[in-house]
């Protein structure tokens, strides 16, 4: 008679907080904060109050569907299946395993991610798989694996709350990270400084000691600036350079040319400035860096990713508690997903797909051949002129609306031979598939999620799918099974049995030990308590490597036609591509439609009133919108959120990638607005 | 034992069928989370740590259930007085609730800053002394110092906010049907931090002669803004003028709704034109 | 034409030696009619203040007030009838609890009890109300100037828009 309390993972952001989804006759009625979360403590942000508002929403995808001349038609899963296979098996066979291509996704479970992986690679013997991670963490990944042998942050969110600085560098984690941001408020409490470093003053800057406004972009030449004060003066950390690191005197050598004088003029940062804070984080007793999508999504993106790591092992401010590098994951489970090895170099737990015995140990307990030649990312494949991607299998993800330049991203869509999307809402993608499969949200299936800590936690059951959608598990097994592979798992938890025996640092990870709290990763075998502190004894890849990083401004400078930097981010009350947001009315409530942020500055010399509706143009498209005149945003830079479809800033992006990851300059490019009609309720 | 107590007394009002189900924390393998016990084999599993409000909890479930459905539930005194002022205020019909009181230690009673940390019945547990505020670092800190300096630091944690709106959704009292925090006329939808007075002091206000202290909107606040602390001064003020207690006496009204022929304002200022600007020393403490 | 600013500060402190800003809830059957009355014989008041009559002070919601102080308001006044003299038998009383916790919570978060005036006086009291007035304005007047939009107010370091 009484309602159940289901204890789940919040489906938003990558810190993992802990949900209580009441439900009553098979429907979440309700969702509360888990007062005994080891994350959360019993807090959430607006988004995560409101998790349970779209999980029975009307639009919800019930049934597959099929486009038969230009409409869609309902169909069943048999057909669906057999629609599948045998399209995607067609491509394969026509035009070779390399033109199919497979996009996983940070929003999906573990375990669902594997087999996605698992089936793309053995079924269709092709490594092109991947996932949103080339949109945001990419150079993280590639950048701190190379310097420090692991790609993951590299200490626990609760280290904030008793560290004595914290330099952050392009995150706004207290719009987009509230529960992460709440521990850095209780280190500040306790006398910790905060310096931002962006060039807007974001909710994060406004709340901190020291804001640093850089051009955008220059990153590079603000931490060059900051080393070559420390190694002037002799502040770096020289025990620790000894003992723990190698390279720095190919760093040295480039550091020469950038004293705080000459980073100055590049970043527009005070030079006493770049000595104040270099000295401060250089002197405190544990210091901590948080860098988000400010330092990664540019063309140096790997490169910026370098330089943070170079500042910090260079003071030791790494490898100890309260000390270290931390990359925020921005999705529930992105962590998860580039774990399980939903990327086309790396196997699950980050082992080359080019390496014989990695590959001949997957091949044995996989039963069957594996592709050697890593596979093509997102990016490159779409940016390629003549793309050998000809099927697509997309699991959950909307690249129409968040790949850069929309208007290529259609094109690349629509030329393709076949594209199935798998999805719980009718998205802006689904629309130009030939098949639509409708799986289950977070709250109607079983399996984990890896938060940006590395904590391993469980997701619960708590409702059943709307009519005929199925979770993704079940999806991916029926299609294995289609293609004559072993795929026959009991549950989710004998998936992440099969994780385990092939992924080191899953090791030890069975369901009956993630109960309560979870497991932080690595975590090798079943006695192993998790790892909450990386790297303490020795780097995972051995010695720290200073790599020098090399500086490119960004691809598009402002110029005469377009004269403004346009910035793109997230807000506090939407996510991402807002299919699940816009579809929670607590949350449209907020902001329902598309704005874009300009300085009273560039306003004024353009007659543009707050609430103006404004055009937005760049060398890719142009956007309607409505503009908010706010001094938050430097003159000579708009920012756009990303989460509307109707407006969608995408359309705008520039899609020049960074060489090494391959990640797309969301953070700049050239941009232009020009004022449409005036404020319509002023 | 205070443990065993309440799980006696839950078995009892199952088997004798004194209500429906039990609503109290359950702790297995899998944590703790709140349950409605309707078997009297499944009351292994109740626990009573950590401390988690249960009254708004409640609510839902009477809310949603028939008007037969009779609800026993485990209160500590927070959860008590919030579910006697929701009975108070028509939310809710006390009939169909059965509660089972237990006292909080005197350590929960520090954590919490809790002047009252029993429910009026005390069916388990010891009555533990309350909290001495006094010995509070908080409580120095946003009340005790000069006006200019409580205003800095107020501000300073209202600039964290990020309209979660934690602290009314954790809020057991808290019971409107259309919320003023949600009118653009008061607040301005998709901007934060939001208006320090037109949010959170409107807040306050809103639940201020109600306000049993149980500090959940303090709990559920991600930023650690001391939303408890902004509630004392007002609690002591209907305290000191009306000997007041939200939530104690499930007969008396508000003093702020109760008639005004019968309950007029005692012991505050009520100053003619001629003498109303006099300076007045405030204790906001105590 | 001026862009405007969606993040409204407080309407700035009046230029030197102008009267601060005073909203003024006055009941329209007694102290309102006293306001008139001071107006009428021209007794010497202070300019800043704005006056809006209400049916009686006990409907004056708390949170009108929060939101005058919100939108720049220094000063608030409610006005009702003598207390036991209330044309709503003795709503006034209502009006008088209210505002006492209301003075309590602007106290405790520092914006200050004395900003919030709660007075009762009846309609041929002009001189007492334009006395009050005087009072009230230089009370507010001494007082530093409010800023309760909870914005930073700390320059900006270092930005590169300074330095272009």
């Amino acid at each position: 008679m009484g309602p159940d309390f289901v204890k789940t993972i919040c489906p938003y952001c990558g810190t993992g907080c802990g949900l209580i989804l009441t439900v009553r006759d098979g429907r979440v009625v309700g969702c509360q904060p888990d007062r005994g979360h080891p994350v959360s403590k019993g807090t959430l942000c607006i988004k995560g109050w409101s998790a349970g508002e779209f999980i029975h929403h009307p639009d919800r995808l019930t049934t597959p569907l099929l486009k038969k001349g230009g409409r869609f038609v309902d169909i069943s899963w048999d057909e669906a299946i057999d629609v599948l296979v045998g399209r995607l098996g067609e491509v394969a066979e026509r035009h070779g395993a390399g033109a199919v291509g497979g996009l996983c996704s940070a929003r999906c479970t573990n375990e669902e991610n594997y087999l996605f992986q698992k089936l793309i690679r053995r079924g269709f013997g092709s490594n092109n798989v991947d996932h949103c991670a080339r949109l945001c963490h990419g150079p993280t990944v590639a950048a701190m694996g190379r310097a420090l042998g692991s790609g993951a942050m590299t200490n626990s969110l609760a280290d904030f709350a008793n560290t004595d600085f914290i330099l952050a560098v392009g995150s706004n984690a207290a719009e987009t990270f509230p529960v992460a941001m709440g521990e850095i408020y209780r280190a500040r409490e306790k006398g910790a400084r905060l310096v931002v470093i962006d060039p807007r003053t974001t909710e994060m800057a406004r709340n901190a000691d020291l804001h640093l406004t850089l051009r955008p972009g220059t990153d590079i030449p603000l931490f060059n600036g900051m080393m070559h004060h420390l190694l002037a003066n002799g502040l770096a950390d020289q025990t620790f350079i000894d003992q723990r690191t190698e390279g720095l005197a190919a760093l040295a050598a480039h550091l020469d040319d950038w004293a705080p004088e000459r980073a100055a003029t590049v970043c527009g940062v005070a030079p006493e400035l770049i000595r104040q804070v270099a000295e401060d984080y250089a002197r405190a007793p544990a210091a901590m860096i948080v860098f988000c999508m400010g330092i990664t999504q540019h063309v140096c993106g790997t490169a910026n990713v370098f330089a943070v790591c170079n500042l910090a092992l260079m003071c030791g401010q790494v490898g100890r508690p309260q000390a270290g590098i931390c990359p925020l994951r921005g999705q529930c489970n992105v962590q998860g997903a580039c774990d399980m090895g939903g990327l086309p170099n790396v196997l699950p737990g980050y082992q080359k797909v080019d390496d014989d015995r990695v590959r001949a140990r997957f091949e044995a307990q996989w039963g069957g051949s594996l592709p050697a030649e890593p596979g093509l990312t997102v990016t490159a494949a779409m940016a390629a002129a003549e793309s050998p991607i000809r099927a697509a299998y997309i699991m959950g993800e909307n690249p129409v609306m968040s790949d850069p330049d929309q208007r290529h991203t259609i094109e690349f869509l629509k030329r393709l031979d076949f594209l199935v999307v798998q999805d719980i809402f009718p998205t802006d993608t689904t629309r130009l598939a030939d098949l639509v499969l409708p799986a289950a949200c977070f709250a109607e299936k079983e399996g984990t999620f890896t938060n940006t800590e590395r904590r391993v936690q469980r997701l619960r059951k708590a409702v059943d799918p709307p009519g005929d959608a199925r979770d993704d598990l079940t999806i991916l097994c029926r299609v294995g099974q289609a293609l004559g592979l072993d795929f026959s798992y009991a549950d989710s938890a004998a998936v992440m049995d099969e994780i385990a025996s092939l992924t080191p640092s899953y090791g030890g990870i069975r369901y009956g030990r993630l109960n309560a709290g979870g497991l932080q990763w690595p975590c090798p075998d079943t006695n192993h308590p998790g790892t909450a502190v990386l790297h303490q004894e020795q780097f995972a890849r051995g010695r720290g490597l200073f790599v020098v990083p090399d500086y490119q401004p960004p691809r598009e400078m402002p110029d005469e036609r377009y004269p403004l930097v346009l910035i793109t981010g997230r807000m506090f009350c939407h996510y991402h591509t807002g299919t699940m947001t816009r579809r929670s009315p607590s949350l449209q409530r907020e902001v329902d439609r598309p704005f874009v942020e300009v300085n009273p500055q560039d306003a004024q010399g353009r007659g543009i009133c707050d609430g103006d509706r404004i055009r937005v143009e760049t060398r890719r498209g142009a956007i309607m919108t409505t503009a908010r005149v706010v001094p938050k945003v430097a003159a000579g830079t708009v920012f756009a959120a990303f989460h509307f479809n109707e407006a969608p800033a995408d359309a705008l992006t520039n899609n020049a990638l960074d060489p090494v990851s391959e990640v797309p300059e969301f953070k700049a490019c050239a941009a232009q607005i020009v004022r449409e009609a005036t404020c319509p309720n002023p | 034992m205070t443990l065993d107590t309440v799980r006696g007394m839950a078995r009892d009002i199952l088997e004798h069928q004194t209500a429906d189900g039990v609503l109290g924390l359950a702790g297995d393998e899998d944590g703790v989370a709140p349950r409605v016990f309707d078997k009297a084999d499944a009351l292994a599993a109740l626990v009573l740590e950590p401390k988690w409000v249960l009254a708004k909890i409640a609510l839902s479930v009477l809310v949603q259930t028939p008007e037969s459905y009779r609800l026993a539930v485990v209160c500590r005194g927070c959860d008590e007085r919030a579910l006697v002022e929701l009975g108070k205020r028509h939310r809710l019909d006390p009939g169909r609730l059965h509660m089972i009181g237990v006292a909080c230690s005197a350590a929960q009673a520090q954590r919490c800053l809790c002047r009252r940390p029993w429910p009026s019945r005390v069916d388990a547990g010891e009555k533990a002394a309350g909290a001495d505020l006094s010995r509070s670092d908080l409580v120095r800190q946003y009340l005790g110092g000069e006006r200019a300096v409580r205003l800095a630091k107020w501000q300073e944690v209202f600039s964290r906010c990020i309209k979660c709106y934690g602290c009314r959704n954790a809020c057991p009292v808290c019971h409107c049907e259309s919320c003023k925090l949600e009118d653009r006329v008061w607040t301005a939808p998709g901007e934060i931090a939001p208006d320090m007075l037109t949010f959170h002091l409107v807040r306050a206000m809103h639940v201020a002669d109600a306000c049993v202290a149980c500090g959940a909107c303090q709990e559920a606040c991600p930023v650690g803004i001391p939303l408890m602390l902004l509630q004392l001064p007002l609690r002591n003020a209907l305290q000191r003028s009306y000997q007041y207690d939200a939530g104690t006496e499930a007969e008396r009204l508000s003093p702020l709704l109760a008639n005004y022929i019968d309950a007029p304002a005692q012991e505050i200022a009520l100053p003619d034109w001629t003498d109303s600007i006099e300076e007045t020393s405030w204790d906001l403490i105590s | 034409m001026t862009a405007c600013v969606t993040e409204k500060t407080i309407a700035n402190r009046p230029q030197d030696g102008a009267d601060p800003k005073i909203l003024v809830f006055a009941c329209r059957w007694c102290s309102g009619i006293g306001a008139d009355e001071a107006g009428r014989q021209r007794l010497p008041m202070p300019a800043g203040f704005r006056c809006v009559p209400v049916e009686c002070a006990a409907g004056v919601d708390p949170d009108v007030i929060l939101k005058a102080f919100s939108a720049g308001a220094e000063g608030v006044a409610v006005l009702g009838c003598h207390l036991d003299g209330c044309r709503y038998n003795r709503a006034n009383h209502a009006a008088a609890k209210r505002m006492a916790l209301l003075t309590t919570l602007l106290e405790t978060v520092g914006i200050g009890a004395d900003r919030l005036l709660t007075s009762f006086g009846t309609a041929h009291e002009g001189h007492q109300f334009a006395a009050l007035m005087r009072r009230f304005s230089q009370r507010i007047a001494a007082l530093s100037a409010l800023t309760c939009r909870v914005t930073k107010t700390d320059p900006v370091l270092g930005g590169w828009g300074d330095d272009a």
